[in-house]
């Protein structure tokens, strides 16, 4: 009951806020992470397509690395952030008061890539094998500590090796067994290197992935405690906005691709490209109007690659597929939720791996589903 | 007996001209800024969660010491150094010696040389690692590499600056290209190529942090990362300050080095 009243009394003060954020836009940064890159695409299409202007923000977006973004957020330099939810957890567990109100993505993203020459059909079989890492810290370290867990095993069983953001080459160049990599990205590279008889002994690669074996809470938007407390309204709006742009991107990735093209300079251009892409958002944008479920929607987007594919050279096409790649990462029914069982998993990771500090406190504090109601698909 | 005292020459007392406070300065400087920092935190002008009480980062100090996670990454980064440091100096002098020696070799070789200068380390740093492997070869190279220009550019410009008239002296006199080098360039050269090497080590630091952050599993850099990852910014000053020591202390070795070495420069002067 109580919840329903708070749900109630956001939505209420969504829908008075609206005719007011129409008349004056509220400058908002949004702190993201790594380079600009069609990753980011919802943020792009929440910008162009007017999402966050609708709830009242005129948004420009800065690229930090995490720890900055989720500090920053915590003393009050920025109001949103997006970080992963390990990143929540240590961090909360070290004294920021920052709080996890809409996740972005619905699935986990790192997994861990091998030449599909070798058998891991048991992760058992990791035994004895070298794995590449960027480094003991971030997604791909839990991801990895996450995966050994499941099959029982620890990090002194296999032969871990630090070797940075590397992972397409160091694979390809046959240094280690396996590598932990970000699922929508890195694995397309190596495959495209393979296909091009430029990945060594590798002719194919597979994936297992940490969301197969365990659900973990990834990457969404973080506030921090005084903004939740002076101006929850603000933060319902932007989780709104942020759920509309989402859908639209995940329901229209050629119009999230071209919305894309003014922040991420290295995303091909090419007039055909950009006509042809025009066109299928436009066909999309009809065949919208329908209201497909997200099974003809996915399958819509298959469709568009496959048609594309037979029109354009694959690496003009590389940065696309890496867009479809993530939209399967971020597509559920109900965007922007989080359960706490995702978050006990991650919670019991970062203590296996010894990096939690002692003032952690009630996890269930850690992030709140309230402030997702507030937006429309 | 007064009148003896007041007849004899006066001995240079060192705090009588300031030589004593000129020592003492860089640690009257230090101290205020740990004070100044102090308020800083005390005072609450910047969040804790950015800057830490000097306090704190004692205290993780401590505990670094005491487990021994400085002195294992420490220790990582030392000796990547101090293998890169070598190589890079000594790269350098040769074919600063050589270019400085051979101007049509500076031609050759200039295009190179500052293209790899002008390019920030950190950009193809990742290119070492894949040549070079994961293992700390990269950061040795890394080291070398960034070492390698200062003490390049102050061996030409050190063995440039000899006066011809001696040189030609020298060979008036029969003297070899052995005794030339050892008894003319290199003297004159030596008060330059130090100031080099002054920059080179504190330059070293550097090198090897940036190879261990694009990849290592051990190291400062590492420790840096792994530290500010988990939120621990107090261990993250520790680190950045056991940087600046080994940065400050191999300045130190090397200005020592060149106290003594230099010798004749200062009875001269």
């Amino acid at each position: 009951m109580v919840k329903l009243i708070r749900y109630l009394s956001l939505l209420a003060l969504l829908s008075a806020s609206i005719g007011s954020a129409q008349a004056a836009l509220v400058e908002e940064r949004i702190l993201l992470t790594f380079i600009p890159n069609v990753q980011f695409a919802p943020f792009y299409v929440g910008i162009e397509q007017g999402h966050f202007a609708d709830a009242g923000f005129d948004v420009s977006l800065d690229h930090l690395q995490e720890p900055e973004v989720l500090d920053l957020v915590a003393v009050g330099q920025a109001n949103f952030g997006i970080v992963s939810g390990e990143q929540v957890i240590l961090a909360r567990s070290r004294g920021r008061d920052v709080i996890y109100i809409f996740e972005w993505f619905q699935q986990y993203p790192v997994a861990l890539v091998h030449s599909a020459a070798l058998d891991l059909s048991d992760l058992e079989q990791l035994r004895g094998l070298a794995v590449g890492i960027p480094g003991r810290f971030g997604a791909s370290y839990s991801g990895l500590t996450t995966l050994l867990s499941s099959a029982g095993l620890t990090e002194s069983d296999i032969e871990v090796k630090e070797i940075g953001f590397n992972a397409a080459e160091v694979v390809c160049l046959g240094a280690v067994d396996a590598a932990m990599v970000y699922a929508n990205n890195e694995p397309l590279q190596i495959r495209n290197r393979a296909a091009a008889g430029d990945c060594g002994a590798i002719t194919d690669v597979e994936l297992i992935t940490v969301a197969s074996q365990v659900d973990l809470v990834s990457n969404g938007l973080i506030v921090g405690r005084s903004l939740l407390d002076s101006d929850p309204d603000s933060a319902a709006r932007m989780a709104g906005a942020l759920k509309a742009a989402l859908r639209q991107a995940i329901n229209n990735p050629a119009r999230a691709y071209l919305s894309s093209l003014k922040y991420v300079d290295t995303l091909p251009n090419g007039a055909s490209l950009v006509a042809e892409l025009e066109a299928a958002a436009e066909r999309q944008a009809r065949f919208l109007a329908s209201h497909p479920d997200r099974q003809a929607v996915a399958a819509s987007r298959a469709e568009l690659l496959r048609q594309l594919s037979q029109q354009f050279d694959p690496s003009l096409l590389a940065q696309f597929q890496v867009l479809l790649n993530t939209i399967e990462l971020w597509d559920a029914d109900e965007l922007g939720f989080s359960d706490l069982a995702s978050w006990e998993a991650m919670r019991d990771t970062l203590a296996l791996m010894g990096f939690l500090g002692d003032e952690l406190g009630d996890l269930a504090d850690a992030f709140s589903n309230d402030y997702v109601l507030g937006g429309s698909e | 007996m007064a009148k003896n005292e007041s007849t004899q020459p006066e001995i240079a007392r060192p705090y009588a001209n300031g030589v004593v406070w000129r020592r003492l300065s860089p640690l009257a400087t230090v101290l205020v800024l740990i004070l100044v920092w102090h308020w800083i935190t005390d005072w609450q002008l910047v969040s804790r969660i950015l800057i830490p009480p000097p306090a704190q980062v004692l205290q993780s100090l401590a505990k670094a010491l005491a487990d021994g996670t400085l002195a294992k990454h420490a220790g990582t980064t030392l000796g990547e150094m101090m293998l890169g440091l070598p190589l890079g100096v000594s790269i350098g002098l040769a074919i600063g010696y050589a270019i400085a020696k051979a101007p049509l070799l500076e031609y050759i070789l200039s295009p190179i040389i500052v293209a790899f200068q002008s390019t920030p380390i950190v950009a193809y740093a990742p290119l070492l690692i894949i040549i070079f492997g994961t293992g700390p070869s990269s950061k040795v190279v890394t080291t070398a590499v960034i070492v390698f220009f200062p003490t390049l550019v102050n061996t030409i410009v050190g063995i440039r600056g000899v006066s011809p008239r001696l040189r030609d002296l020298m060979r008036s006199l029969n003297a070899s290209r052995w005794q030339i080098f050892r008894k003319l360039e290199l003297p004159s050269a030596l008060p330059v190529i130090l100031a080099g090497l002054k920059t080179s080590a504190t330059l070293a630091v550097i090198g090897a942090v940036v190879g261990e952050f694009v990849g290592s599993g051990s190291g400062l850099g590492v420790l840096v990362i792994s530290a500010r990852s988990q939120y621990d910014t107090p261990l993250v000053y520790v680190t950045v300050l056991t940087m600046t020591a080994i940065a400050l202390s191999l300045y130190s070795l090397v200005a020592l080095v060149e106290w003594r070495v230099l010798v004749w420069q200062r009875r001269s002067t």
